[in-house]
């Protein structure tokens, strides 16, 4: 090496590459499982929640009840994608990754029980842990069993994921057809969730660290591939592909084949979102997740994580009022953000990077606590805005930094580009 | 009570079903009709072929069925659902081919009470390379007249014994099949207050309605696409719309036979399959044939143990199986 340098370029990145390669492409593999990844601080934070002076729903709650309306006679029960929940809120897919697929999902599992919410189990699970039925070694089933153990017998659902790599294992046969999944299904609280793009790297499909060794043992199910140096090496699962037309059959299928269970679709934050969420709901989906492009529990290409795909409060502008259930997720965690997205449209969030760190914290009330707060914010500052219900919700009670507000004067094209 | 809201009894053990004269006089039923249907397509110069129990992949069907695995030398192989991606593979050598196929598809738990499910069951597999929906439409209505009709000749003892009156089948007898299309058969079964999806296959109950309507067998066309296999061909004309057809008998006994002109062009064939939600790399045998050229063809299975019963009159397809597999019940 020289004296060579480089001012206003950014040169060590140029040098960390010449010196390791492909490796260099993505975080320090080292750190795979114990991080979370995503961005910081989004226009979705930047807005404001704006009460008004005057409240007629205010005085509607006040004749109702006879009483000056509090905090607490805010109604949080929300029906999401076609199941009844405690709170606007559900437990994210968090599939075969590392951080997703240990000890802290099956505490996250038993405590969203217990909350009432809807719990989503994200891809790859068998592909890579298998599914054995009565066996120890089934990640997913002991999720699912878990949930099962700690709900009522009401509240809350699961909802499972299927990417390309778990169609070739039939995942949602597996679980249709398992007598132990049955008062799930019989309850009407079993969903399937068509997965069609991840929201920390949109356009591609799933990315996990793995050794050497069981980089051969999955080389028959996905693409594995040596760039990440000494750290390991990087099992890809495809994106799938996916058009307009595919969509729509896919979810129709989905209906024919597994009439007793819910349809759920999520998206990555592609440009043509709202195309995409109206083809969904028109296919007769219960629910469309958008998930934001904010990171997540998987393993994610440095350019992707703050590069590439939209913001979730652009999804949500393109999107305008939703023609069904929309659920999003993306750096969720308390009252406020949860709230503004549900004034923008969304029906409820979801809780992914929130609730493993709340479990990891504690992983028999950690999660339970979280939400209580989330849930009380939730409570204080709908209230607040003189609403007494998630649903009464609505773009005038978000405020919007100036350079937001120009754009959202653009008009919102829903269909194909003529 | 709805007529398949009863669990139309459950099989007793294995030793008590063989023994049983119900058993007894089905399986002579059975072998006069698998003799009629081979002397029907053998006469029409159709070469029996014998099909494939495991493979790399399998057909992978619809409402719910999934295929058992086989672990095949560390290799997942499936057991046959249905064998129609060799039907249409063997047209390169063979123009009329037909297998009596065993099947094995583990149902949804909720189709044990149907009376119409098996988990494993056997098919008249029929495929005629170069045909159009209607000549497969012909075959099988054809076929179906003619092992009516010899069934009666050779065992009328027996069918009676059963309780069948030969009068059941005299329309039968006399052909002219009413075609109804798919959307006619939803707009009839909504008028009669049954609460059928439009662009789903007609459910069991639906179906079974519209079967005690008929005096005669009938066919239902034009199924939605998204409500059947990427195997079976759209209409170029109509969009949508897929070229193929299910024979359903009449007196509550429904779905006899299904049947398609297939898709053969590569390129449809594996955007067909995307819209399934399948993964065209574990075709990749059945999808490089299709590249080098498979013969357009349009074909159907008859579904032995559900033509059985028909014949028999017995209520369910439990009755008419030697060892009888239940969807979700653990038998011999």
């Amino acid at each position: 090496m020289t004296s060579l340098t480089a001012h206003g370029f950014p040169e060590q990145h140029v040098r960390a590459r010449a010196r390791n390669g492909t490796s260099e492409v993505f975080p320090p593999a080292g750190s795979y499982g114990a991080q979370l990844f995503g961005a910081t601080i989004d226009e979705l934070d930047e807005a404001r929640l704006v009460p008004p002076v005057f409240m007629p729903q205010r005085l509607e709650k006040l004749i109702e009840l006879g009483r000056e309306p509090m905090h607490d006679d805010v109604d949080l029960t929300t029906g999401i994608g076609g199941f009844r929940a405690a709170l606007p809120v559900y437990l994210s897919a968090f599939g075969s990754t590392r951080a997703g697929s240990g000890d802290l999902s099956v505490a996250a599992s038993r405590q969203a029980a217990r909350l009432g919410i809807p719990m989503v189990i994200g891809e790859n699970m068998v592909p890579v842990h298998g599914y054995r039925r009565n066996g120890a070694g089934s990640a997913i089933l002991a999720r699912i069993r878990e949930y099962m153990d700690a709900c009522d017998d009401a509240t809350g659902g699961v909802v499972v994921q299927q990417s390309t790599e778990d169609a070739d294992c039939e995942v949602w046969h597996l679980i249709y057809t398992d007598p132990t999944v049955q008062p799930l299904l019989e309850s009407g609280r079993l969903a399937f969730e068509l997965k069609i793009g991840q929201g920390a790297k949109p356009g591609l499909g799933g990315m996990t660290v793995v050794g050497a060794q069981e980089a051969q043992r999955l080389a028959g199910r996905f693409a594995v591939r040596e760039v990440l140096g000494e750290g390991g090496w990087l099992r890809c699962a495809s994106p799938g592909t996916f058009t307009e037309e595919i969509v729509r059959q896919q979810l129709r299928f989905m209906r024919n084949n597994f009439p007793k269970a819910r349809v759920w679709v999520k998206f990555h934050p592609g440009r043509d979102i709202a195309w995409a969420a109206a083809t969904a709901w028109r296919a007769g989906a219960d629910a469309v997740t958008v998930d934001g492009a904010e990171g997540g529990t998987g393993w994610a290409p440095r350019v992707f994580l703050d590069q590439v795909g939209l913001p979730l409060h652009e999804c949500l502008r393109r999107i305008g009022r939703p023609e069904g259930c929309l659920l999003v997720s993306g750096r969720m965690w308390e009252g406020a953000r949860a709230v503004r997205s549900l004034a923008l449209g969304a029906t409820a969030v979801g809780l992914g990077r929130a609730a493993l760190l709340a479990v990891d914290e504690d992983p028999d009330e950690g999660l339970i606590r979280l939400v209580d707060c989330l849930a009380l914010e939730a409570r204080l500052l709908v209230s607040a805005l003189g609403k007494y219900s998630v649903a009464a919700l609505g773009p005038d009670d978000v405020w919007l930094p100036q350079s937001t507000q120009e754009r959202l004067a653009e008009p919102v094209r829903i269909g194909a580009p003529a | 009570m709805h007529p398949i809201d009863d669990n139309r009894g459950m099989p007793g053990p294995l030793a008590e079903h063989l023994r049983a004269p119900a058993t007894k006089a089905a399986m002579l039923v059975q072998q006069e009709a698998l003799q009629a249907a081979r002397d029907f397509l053998r006469g029409r110069d159709f070469t029996e072929l014998l099909p494939p129990l495991i493979g790399p992949v399998t057909d992978p069907g619809g409402r719910g069925a999934k295929a058992l695995d086989v672990d095949y030398y560390g290799n997942p192989y499936k057991l046959m659902t249905s064998a129609i991606l060799y039907k249409q593979a063997s047209l390169r050598g063979f123009e009329k081919l037909f297998y009596i196929a065993p099947n094995v598809r583990v149902e949804p738990v909720e189709t044990a009470s149907t009376g119409r499910h098996l988990v494993e069951f056997h098919q008249i597999d029929v495929e005629i390379a170069g045909a159009t929906r209607d000549d497969a439409m012909e075959v099988a209505a054809g076929m179906l007249m003619f092992v009516v009709e010899r069934v009666w000749q050779n065992v009328p003892d027996v069918l009676r014994g059963l309780g069948r009156d030969p009068i059941v089948f005299h329309e039968l007898l006399q052909g002219g099949f009413e075609q109804v299309t798919h959307a006619d058969a939803v707009e009839r079964l909504l008028g009669q207050g049954h609460p059928q999806s439009p662009d789903a296959e007609i459910d069991w109950i639906g179906e079974e309605l519209l079967s005690h309507k008929a005096d005669r067998p009938f066919f239902i066309t034009d199924y939605p696409k998204g409500s059947r296999g990427f195997y079976d061909r759209e209409d170029p004309d109509r969009p949508g719309l897929l070229r193929n057809f299910d024979l359903i008998a009449h007196g509550g006994y429904g779905e006899l036979v299904s049947g398609s002109e297939r898709e053969s062009n590569y390129a449809t064939i594996v955007t067909r399959m995307r819209e399934s939600g399948e993964n065209p790399a574990k075709y990749s045998w059945y999808l490089d044939m299709a590249r080098e050229g498979i013969p357009a063809s349009a074909g159907f299975g008859m579904g032995v143990q559900r033509l059985v019963r028909f014949l028999t009159g017995l209520d369910a397809l439990w009755q008419v199986s030697a060892y009888p597999k239940l969807p979700g019940m653990v038998a011999p």
